[in-house]
């Protein structure tokens, strides 16, 4: 997912001893395989992993590695597991996280396995750099979200980007990770721009991995930023793993007028959000997704109500392996165009 | 005073204990079957990628509205931490109370945090202002009634595993296979060919009995229908699979364990309207494939 | 005297409008765009030219539709602008207190709602082609009905037959079902126009409060029984303008005109050797197919690739 990779493979690489595969970009390539294999209405998230564990297993992996959601992301595993084996693959795979929740034992079970050489004390030493990393890493995207629509010099900031990844992926210690991080986010904020005061602002809101992989969104974001729109995504790594559950509850606090119950994946926290973005003056809100995302869909007539009652516009996206990326740009400048002219 | 309840989803499961439960506190229950207009109702709220099943779910509750005093909906998160529910069963509250301007009751079940099924009645009964001994009795005469009536059900199931006519599993959600509008069409068509149909959520304490064919499974429902298969498929000709489009659990599972079963099977995706013809057609051929040996 | 032509290319039809500096229509154009949105725009301007003489002057040409950008490029527009604004602004010179436009045309359809002139919100149809124009023409020829008759059936009908058109594949095989068993053809009809309405209104107008005054538009507009079971469904007076195909041209004219430059454009451009040339970039296994645009066999633009690899020439 997106640059994840990076610190995904740094753990992976410091703590056991094997060769790591990553696994390829996603392309139209992966997505046609996945679609190929893929049983017809799974999500589609489902049909891009498909893709790219076939991809990785084609580039010689025999240990696959993923992780499960709180919906039926956590099923996945099991079903790839059987169209990969009935396609003749030989392979083990593992599935980190199952029924929504993480076992820690489990999980040191699975490395033991990959790996009998393990040192469980450079394991969490390493395990700290990378939970670091993703931390860092979540603040520069926030960063770069909110400014990329605005850069003066086309690209200054991917390619900044790019440069403190790789500087990233050769780090050793917290310190100088810390040190790092410091200097680039300077660095960034020297980068010029021509932000004005009161720039149009757009929250981006939906199901995880849609809105993290730029691919399966047609990269909405950069999209979004071709037409000088700040925006804000909350749904990052960071989240997901960290303060997921503290979302949750202040999600179920404040908006009691529209939820009693906790709801699946992300859904609680979407409609929080929400609440938020209309709050604090953004200009509008999309809502993105896979087709068929059970949650998101349970929860869409709820954002609807939220939005309608603080007038905020919500427009929503659901993906599929087919969509027509036109469609979905003239979408885009459509939305635009009417914030713009709300604005006025 | 009357409750409604919404003949869809979660009804399947509870519907026989509130109503000896409730029926001891002299509330009445109000419910109807599903039909065409119940859909289209239903089709009025929903949107367009809600599963068939929630949709006519929303169309009971649309046609309770101005019926009853309050809807029971509760919500259902699961029974423990391999069981679990399908996520749209932890909207479905917020989802009516946001639609619709009713009253409602609700309870939540998550064995995880100790919120059981018990407590929830017996919250909901102090909250209409009955009494917590009162209310203890009654959950427990309840218990023992619905345990009974499914019992006999179980047997009467199972006792169609003896027949000599062809036989054939039908597994999908209660709610779907019991549904006056999704089940009977598939159970009248079978009829006419004199096939024996089990039900697969008629069983007993077969859910373990899925590790066979889905080791990791964690949807408590479908851990049963799909135990149900192992514990009969020597005894039976045939499976059909029913789910609604787009049923985000069925299109994970139903998918896994077809790779894996040698028996002749069906696969039948419910959409809305009049999905007869098309059924019919299917049915038929499947007859036929498994008549032949 | 200035003029402004907004030219509105979609899949199915091409329509061109030039108005002067009070919006009035000076002349207009609707013919189809077969496939082919070069050759059609160049015919289309040639009728369009018919009606003007040395007293007009263009001093704007905008496009909008989904062959905006290429069209922009060989008009030299200078505005280029999507269907959704379009329509709206259109639609807005002729009522200018509209709440709701319904909007269904030969691909797509949406919504657009509306507020004392400004947009307030919108959607458009996001699983497929059900319950669009191209849909309504091929199950026309399927029942062997022209499409002009289409309409006028369906108000025959005092039984419309209930057809599943959440999806064209379920529609279709519903719609043959249902012929097979003998229903009256006005009934099949009627059920269909019915059905669009239904499914336009749980898909695209789901959630959404339609206010009156309410307009319909676009090419399945000029069908009388689909815009019977609107009204009936709305319960409200649903407005067809008799211009109505032509509000996305219309509309891109008006901010043509409001976006004008001293330039002066002419409109010769039967000789101008126009042609696009699909290449495969090679960068990445993504193969993006990229669109390059030669205009006298010199590139002009190119698009289609999702990063920076392809570089132009």
């Amino acid at each position: 997912m997106a640059n994840y990779y990076i610190p995904a493979r740094y753990l992976m690489e410091k703590i056991v001893d094997a060769e790591i595969i990553e696994s390829p970009f996603i392309t139209s390539k992966t997505i046609e395989i996945g679609n190929k294999y893929s049983p017809e209405f799974v999500c589609t998230p489902f049909k891009y992993t498909l893709g790219t564990l076939i991809e990785s297993l084609d580039m010689g992996a025999n240990v696959l590695i993923q992780f499960g959601g709180g919906c039926r992301y956590g099923y996945y595993s099991e079903l790839q597991k059987q169209i990969l084996k009935d396609l003749g693959y030989k392979f083990e795979l593992y599935n980190l996280v199952t029924a929504g929740k993480t076992d820690i034992k489990r999980i040191y079970k699975i490395i033991k396995k990959i790996d009998r050489k393990f040192n469980t004390f450079k394991g969490l030493y390493y395990i700290f750099i990378t939970y670091k990393m993703v931390k860092y890493m979540d603040k520069i995207d926030d960063y770069i979200r909110q400014n990329i629509g605005f850069e003066v010099e086309k690209n200054s900031f991917t390619n900044l980007l790019n440069e403190m990844l790789k500087k990233f992926k050769s780090v050793n210690n917290p310190i100088s990770l810390s040190i790092l991080y410091h200097k680039y986010f300077k660095k960034f904020k020297k980068l010029k721009t021509n932000k004005p005061k009161n720039c149009l602002k757009v929250g981006v809101i939906g199901e995880l991995y849609t809105l993290q992989e730029p691919f399966s969104n047609y990269y909405l974001e950069k999209e979004l930023a071709s037409f000088n729109i700040e925006i804000k995504r909350f749904t990052n790594v960071n989240y997901l793993l960290f303060s997921n559950k503290k979302t949750t509850n202040k999600a179920l606090k404040k908006t009691k007028k529209y939820m009693k119950y906790k709801m699946g994946a992300d859904a609680s926290s979407n409609v929080y959000w929400t609440k938020y973005l209309a709050e604090n003056k953004y200009d509008g809100i999309i809502h993105i997704k896979s087709s068929f995302c059970t949650p998101e869909i349970g929860v869409m007539p709820i954002l609807d109500k939220v939005a309608n009652d603080y007038n905020i516009p919500i427009i929503y996206f659901s993906f599929d392996a087919n969509t027509s990326e036109v469609g979905i740009k003239t979408r885009i400048e459509a939305f635009y165009d009417m914030i713009e002219m709300r604005r006025k | 005073m009357k409750i409604g309840i919404p003949k869809a989803l979660y009804y399947y499961y509870f519907f026989d204990k509130w109503q000896y439960f409730f029926e001891q506190l002299n509330i009445e229950l109000v419910t109807t079957d599903t039909d065409k207009n119940i859909i289209e109702r239903g089709n009025n709220y929903a949107n367009s990628e809600m599963c068939l099943s929630l949709k006519i779910f929303l169309g009971h509750v649309d046609y309770l509205k101005d019926k009853c005093d309050y809807i029971l909906i509760p919500k259902i998160e699961n029974f423990g931490l391999n069981d679990q529910m399908c996520t749209n069963f932890s909207c479905l509250y917020d989802l009516v109370n946001n639609l619709f301007d009713v009253k409602l009751l609700t309870y939540e079940i998550n064995h995880l945090k100790k919120r059981t099924e018990k407590k929830g009645l017996i919250k909901i009964g102090e909250q209409l202002g009955y009494d917590k001994k009162i209310l203890k009795q009654a959950y427990k005469v309840a218990c023992i009634k619905q345990n009974k009536k499914r019992k006999e059900l179980i047997i009467d199931n199972l006792n169609k595993l003896e027949s000599t006519n062809k036989k054939v599993l039908i597994v999908a959600h209660a709610y779907n296979i019991h549904d006056d509008y999704i089940g009977k069409i598939i159970t009248k068509n079978l009829e006419k060919y004199n096939i024996e149909y089990i039900y697969s959520d008629l069983f007993n304490k077969v859910d373990d009995l899925s590790f066979y064919l889905a080791p990791n499974l964690y949807w408590k429902y479908s851990k049963e229908s799909i135990g149900a298969i192992s514990y009969c498929k020597e005894n039976i000709d045939g499976i059909i699979f029913i789910s609604t489009f787009p049923c985000g659990v069925d299109s994970l599972v139903n998918e896994l364990v077809m790779r894996k079963i040698d028996l002749p099977y069906l696969n039948l995706i419910i959409d809305d309207l009049d999905a007869e013809a098309g059924i019919e057609t299917r049915i038929e051929s499947f007859v036929d494939i498994i008549e032949q040996d | 005297m200035n003029c402004y032509l907004g030219v509105d290319i979609g899949s199915i039809s091409t329509k061109g409008v030039i108005i002067d500096d009070d919006n009035n229509i000076i002349t207009s154009a609707y013919i189809w765009t077969e496939g082919n949105p070069v050759n059609a725009v160049k015919k289309l301007i040639e009728i369009l030219k018919k009606d003007l003489d040395s007293r007009h002057v263009i001093k704007g040409i905008g496009t909008t539709g989904s062959a905006r950008k290429l069209i922009g490029l060989l008009l030299n527009a200078n505005i280029v602008k999507n269907e959704i604004m379009a329509h709206a602004i259109g639609t807005l010179s002729l009522y200018p207190d509209v709440k709701t436009i319904l909007e269904i045309g030969g691909q797509d359809s949406k919504i657009i709602l509306l507020n004392n002139g400004i947009i307030t919100d919108y959607a458009m149809n996001t699983l497929c082609a059900a319950g669009t124009g191209s849909f309504l023409s091929s199950q026309a020829k399927r029942l062997s009905i022209n499409i002009e008759d289409f309409g006028p059936l369906a108000l025959k009908s005092t039984n419309p037959v209930k057809i599943a058109a959440r999806c064209t594949v379920f529609a279709e095989s519903d719609l043959i079902h249902k012929a097979q068993v003998g229903y009256k053809k006005e009934d099949i009809v009627a059920g269909l126009c019915k059905s669009i309405v239904l499914n336009y209104l749980n898909n695209v107008g789901k959630g959404k409060k339609i206010k009156s005054p309410v307009i319909f538009q676009g090419g399945v507009s000029k069908n009388v029984g689909v815009l019977k079971y609107f009204k009936e469904i709305l319960n409200t007076d649903v407005i067809v303008d008799p211009n109505s195909h032509l509000m996305g041209a219309l509309g891109i004219a008006i901010l043509t005109k409001k976006n004008k430059t001293n330039r002066v454009y002419d409109l010769n451009i039967q000789n101008i050797e126009f042609s696009t040339k699909a290449i495969e970039c090679k960068g990445c296994s993504n193969n993006c197919e990229i669109l390059r645009i030669y205009k006298d066999n010199k590139l002009v633009d190119s698009w289609g690739n999702r990063c920076d690899k392809y570089i132009k020439n």
